[in-house]
């Protein structure tokens, strides 16, 4: 097929962008245009309100009236505040089980349908792993309420039937948050998952050969060739799944709201009730701080630690 | 205000020190101090924008908006814009609105209940109404005759400073329950009378879950919707009577709380936490009673199943009581045409607003006594309805401090924890007190 290009298109294209074979210098202008909407969206959305939150954290600030410069009252506070520490106690928790359940379930996952199935049952079980991801948290956190429910939920009954008295999923502290943390397996799963898969289809299919023609079993083919190149793979996953479970919000707002006895107040939970229901929003601009400065100090050791376990080819 | 307005003390050193993104804190400035600036008390003609804002779900407002096509063909010069703010409780619509002026929106008129009502006129948010009152006195006199004394009584002992009227009062709710006749028949159990007591409640749930199966009662754990009313009908309440102190830990606190446990532990009501919907399964023949105000009566028209319900008071133990709360509409300092939020107040209160919203079918008691005790309201309705405006003469109201959105935290997590067993009443309400007076001090 031919095509004729736009002379007026060619001109502004030359303008913008003179290759350095023609002896022209390389303009930026193209370069920040092809920037720019990621750039103001980042700047709108990331940056500013990052400084933003900075600043509050030095006042006092209640929505309503004007704020009173405190300085550093709302870091003194922080020392004190035992439901801070309670709520970043149980977001390790939640991020901990999330980040071992998501690489462990995801891997295994990915393994099963990787295996030689019938292509058409790969594309369905991909699918069927997928799809509760594309589900909003609205739904999810509805749905599992109607599943947990302890007087008419489908899963309390089943467990009756077998001799099992179904805990108060939901009402009871020690079910809580174990509740919350298999919900986000279920609707997360598939994201990884996902990731797992794409990182074994990079796995050279003549390394694994190599190692069943030297004698290697199933299992050490697995553990000596496939693990350690699906380490990068694996790093990558636990990154970002750390650093969205450390963030988690949506099912704790909608089932819980932090409760009972605040055994599933995360530190988003307790920084969005400090500033949206206690109007604190200088005190809750701190809390904030004090994710970012949490989640940034875990990713800075999980890729200082992965010099140590992380295979680069 | 003014002063802090003029004062460039927050804003410079926000912008100097901190950059452009420090903005934030100094929306609060011009929402506080317009008020000063551009207050207009009464007089005036109106025109420009009203904005009315009101607690509602998308759903309903095309059904709230077809009540302004009268203003709207009185009133061609005033452009109104009424936006619904769905929320999950009146708190929480409360700092929705907050958020939104915080955010720089321009409002006019708020719909507010009693729980947002004092924090409010306390953080300076509202315009005193006592001229535009005086302009439209007749009006006004018309329209407080014609609603319950108490609810007044109530705006100006919670949501009052220095004798100034910032509300005027709107559409209210009390507690009654909901009671299938059908099932106490079934179950051969004689209807209640209106001072039957916990002891005959339960009893009425033994023979009903024995004969139908059906539960007797919904165990939630509302603050408005079942802490209130079981203490309430026991002398008791989570908040001292002027809204300063802790009663959460009273003995006859505890002795409610122990009391509706005690119904999810014999059955007679299903385990909290769930997704139990009262009205459908009333509607299923699997319960016989639960609590509501107005609202209830919209979903069982939705089910067809109004002709077999009659409201009867909550059974009580030391004493009669109800829970009420009312919505009410202010003014709001930021507003720039406070003349035409006037305007639009007094069509508010007007019979014409009051006969439609009544027609509409509200989710409250009309304000008006005429509205509330009318055919229009009482039509396709349960029997008795008329209760739900008796019922202010033992109605407490609902408390609704400064902290309001977390003392209601505080005090559903405590019935929470009681009511599932996962601490014993005394130690729920025990540890609750102390966080409320916290709260409340």
């Amino acid at each position: 097929m031919t095509t004729v290009a736009d002379p007026r298109v060619e001109g502004v294209a030359r303008r913008l962008w003179r290759h350095p074979s023609s002896g022209g210098r390389q303009s930026p202008l193209a370069g920040w245009l092809f920037l720019s909407p990621a750039l103001l969206l980042f700047l709108l959305f990331i940056l500013g309100p990052f400084i933003a939150a900075m600043a509050l954290s030095f006042y006092s600030y209640d929505l309503l009236t004007p704020a009173k410069f405190i300085g550093l009252d709302n870091f003194k506070a922080l020392r004190t505040d035992e439901l801070l520490l309670k709520s970043l106690g149980n977001t390790f928790i939640f991020a901990f089980a999330s980040v071992v359940t998501h690489l462990v379930g995801g891997l295994l996952l990915a393994l099963a349908v990787n295996r030689g199935v019938h292509k058409a049952l790969s594309y369905f079980v991909r699918t069927a792993i997928f799809f509760p991801f594309l589900i909003s948290w609205a739904a999810v956190a509805l749905l599992w309420k109607y599943v947990l429910d302890p007087t008419f939920g489908i899963f309390s009954y089943y467990l009756g039937v077998i001799g099992i008295t179904a805990p108060d999923w939901f009402t009871d502290p020690a079910w809580a948050l174990p509740s919350i943390i298999g919900i986000d397996f279920w609707h997360t799963i598939g994201y990884t998952f996902l990731i797992m898969l794409a990182g074994l289809q990079t796995v050279p299919a003549e390394m694994t050969e190599a190692a069943v023609v030297d004698g290697a079993s199933r299992v050490q083919t697995f553990f000596f060739v496939t693990l350690p190149l699906m380490t990068p793979t694996m790093f990558f996953a636990s990154v970002i799944t750390f650093i969205g479970a450390f963030q988690i919000f949506d099912p704790v707002q909608i089932i819980t709201q932090g409760g009972p006895n605040d055994s599933t107040m995360t530190a988003v939970m307790y920084l969005y009730q400090t500033g949206f229901q206690a109007f604190q929003i200088g005190y809750a601009s701190t809390i904030a701080l004090v994710v970012f400065a949490v989640i940034m100090l875990v990713t800075l050791i999980q890729f200082w630690g992965s010099r140590k376990w992380v295979h680069n080819a | 205000m003014a002063a802090l307005t003029r004062s460039p003390l927050s804003r410079r050193t926000l912008l100097r020190g901190l950059g452009a993104a420090a903005l934030a804190p100094t929306l609060g400035l011009p929402l506080a101090a317009c008020g000063s600036d551009d207050s207009e008390s009464g007089g005036g003609s109106g025109g420009g924008t009203v904005t009315f804002v009101y607690y509602g779900d998308a759903e309903s407002q095309k059904a709230y908006d077809q009540l302004f096509t009268k203003f709207r063909s009185e009133h061609p010069e005033i452009t109104l814009k009424a936006q619904g703010i769905a929320a999950k409780s009146w708190a929480d619509f409360a700092n929705a609105v907050a958020t939104r002026l915080a955010g720089g929106q321009q409002l006019d008129v708020v719909q507010i209940a009693t729980e947002g009502q004092r924090i409010f006129m306390t953080k300076d948010l509202l315009e005193p109404l006592d001229d535009y009152i005086k302009k439209d006195q007749a009006a006004v006199d018309a329209y407080y005759k014609d609603t319950p004394e108490s609810i007044r009584t109530f705006l100006q002992q919670y949501a009052s400073k220095d004798g100034q009227t910032f509300f005027m009062p709107g559409g209210y709710n009390t507690m009654a329950l909901y009671l299938n006749t059908k099932i106490f028949t079934d179950a051969g159990v004689e209807p209640p009378t209106d001072t039957w007591t916990w002891e005959e409640f339960r009893a009425a749930g033994q023979a009903i879950k024995t004969k139908t199966g059906a539960f007797l009662t919904a165990a939630g754990t509302g603050y408005f919707t079942d802490v209130m009313p079981w203490m309430l009908n026991n002398g008791a309440a989570p908040i001292s009577e002027d809204w300063t102190k802790s009663t959460i830990n009273t003995p006859e606190a505890v002795e409610a709380l122990t009391f509706a446990r005690s119904l999810v532990v014999d059955g007679l009501a299903p385990k909290p936490g769930g997704t139990f919907d009262a009205p459908t399964q009333m509607a299923k023949g699997k319960l016989a009673t639960f609590g509501g105000g107005r609202w209830p009566t919209n979903d069982l028209r939705r089910l067809k199943f109004v002709d077999p319900v009659e409201l009867v008071k909550w059974p009580q133990q030391a004493k009669p009581g109800s829970p009420v709360g009312w919505d009410a509409w202010p003014i709001l300092k930021q507003s720039k045409n406070k003349d035409s939020a006037w305007i639009f107040i007094t069509y508010l209160i007007s019979e014409t607003f009051g006969d439609a919203i009544t027609a509409g079918g509200g989710g409250a008691v009309p304000a008006r006594i005429s509205d509330a005790t009318g055919p229009e309201f009482l039509k396709d309705a349960p029997k008795n309805t008329e209760l739900l405006v008796d019922l202010l003469d033992v109605a407490t109201p609902i408390p609704g401090p400064d902290r309001g959105a977390e003392t209601q935290k505080v005090i559903e997590e405590a019935w929470t924890q009681g009511i599932t067993g996962t601490k014993d009443p005394q130690t729920a309400l025990a540890e609750a007190d102390s966080k409320l007076q916290a709260l409340l001090s």
